[in-house]
């Protein structure tokens, strides 16, 4: 039963790693490609690792290191990828780039949304 | 076809989808943040592969990465930063 | 399809060509030492899967992190763009090519991958893993000037029985390092005026 759990779990994380991934291509803007990259990746490994450990407990039974070193991945990966984009967006702003708005006027607020790139 | 090869299978297309955007990426930004996403995936799978190749010396590397990627990021960044402001 | 490593194995390297096609044909330099710094990472996992732990290592820390910083050192004192011109060398591209050819060549003369009556195989490998793999867990002997404490063999043959080779390329690394910082000392330290820090102690 827990194999299946592990198995959905894993699959769950491809998926949600492949929907960042296809998130930080499709969107339009700068700022909203960091969503996907900080969220769906972080959710992505944090599956992913914990279902490969649940399998890892589960084939060898008590393969301590492997499962501690998994765990201290995860754990490393779920606070470095949140710094990581903050620290992109900080710069980014820094650095005056500019969030789209969807409206090429000076005064744009965040409402308007329109069917057009922005690259 | 069991769930790690196609967790793998999917973890491989998304960082194809990263490579594409650091490829095209308009702003320097955008490829920093491909960058990052494809060290991410690339840890991932690390982990991945040492469990399907039953190779547990795979996850000291993928820590070694986790590591190192965060440092390329922030030495990135700070290049990006004191290169335009100062 | 039959064998998954090998099929990771081939996409990871598909990927790792379009990296470094797209590193070599960006005019943007940063970008360019960014897709190295991916080219790296997909090499380092090459090397993982064919067994070779340190080079993977050696991969991860040089290729992915220092090698990027230093480049990042690089374009601190050069622009970001390439300056254009014409992209396209024939004289290179022939060298290349007849270089390629030869090397590709001299491979069909190289024994079949993990071939067990190979020259490298037969010759000096028994012994060493006799000596190293052996005493691994043997209660009796600590001949191996690591005792127990190397189970892995490659690690044993660089630290233990090449330990002055692996003890002088240490000595001219250091100092090729301690050239480098000497060299950009002092444009760091112009680029420090207005800014936090500088690159090099990264």
């Amino acid at each position: 039963m827990l194999e299946y759990v592990a198995d959905a779990l894993m699959i769950l994380g491809g998926f949600f790693a492949f929907s960042g991934s296809l998130g930080i291509l499709r969107l339009p803007d700068f700022y909203s490609r960091l969503h996907p990259a900080g969220t769906s990746d972080t959710l992505g490994q944090l599956l992913i690792l914990g279902g490969l450990s649940l399998k890892v407990i589960l084939d060898s039974s008590g393969d301590g290191l492997s499962v501690g070193k998994l765990v201290a991945i995860s754990l490393l990966l779920f606070v470095t990828t949140p710094a990581s984009t903050h620290a992109i967006s900080r710069v980014a702003q820094l650095s005056g780039m500019k969030p789209w708005t969807g409206a090429d006027s000076k005064e744009a607020d965040f409402s308007q949304k329109e069917e057009d790139t922005n690259e | 076809m069991n769930a790690e090869l196609i967790t793998a299978l999917l973890v491989i297309g998304g960082a194809f989808l990263a490579l594409l955007r650091a490829v095209k990426g308009p702003t320097t930004f955008d490829r920093v943040l491909a960058v990052n996403v494809f060290g991410t995936k690339t840890v991932v799978l690390l982990a991945l592969l040492g469990y399907i190749g039953d190779r547990t010396g795979f996850l000291d590397i993928a820590v070694l990465y986790a590591l190192v990627n965060f440092l390329g990021t922030i030495a990135l960044l700070k290049f990006v930063e004191t290169r335009r402001l100062g | 399809m039959s064998d998954p490593v090998l099929l990771i194995n081939v996409l990871l390297l598909l990927l790792a060509i379009g990296a470094a096609l797209a590193a070599m044909w960006t005019r943007d330099l940063l970008g360019a030492v960014m897709l190295m710094g991916i080219y790296s990472l997909l090499l380092a996992i090459e090397w993982a899967n064919l067994f070779a732990m340190d080079v993977s290592y050696t991969e991860a820390a040089v290729g992915a992190g220092a090698s990027t910083i230093l480049l990042l050192t690089a374009l601190t004192r050069t622009g970001t763009r390439e300056k254009a011109g014409p992209n396209f060398h024939p004289t290179a591209l022939l060298t290349v090519l007849v270089t390629g050819a030869v090397l590709i060549y001299g491979t069909s003369d190289l024994p079949r991958f993990g071939d067990p009556l190979a020259p490298a195989t037969v010759h000096v490998a028994p012994e060493y893993i006799t000596q190293t793999v052996g005493k691994v867990g043997a209660t009796e002997a600590t001949e191996n000037d690591f005792g127990d404490h190397v189970p892995n063999a490659v690690t044993a043959v660089l630290a233990s029985y090449r330990g002055y080779d692996t003890m002088f390329e240490t000595a001219v690394i250091f100092t090729a390092g301690v050239c480098v910082i000497i060299i950009l000392r002092p444009l760091a330290g112009s680029a420090r005026r207005r800014t936090a820090g500088s690159k090099e102690d990264a």
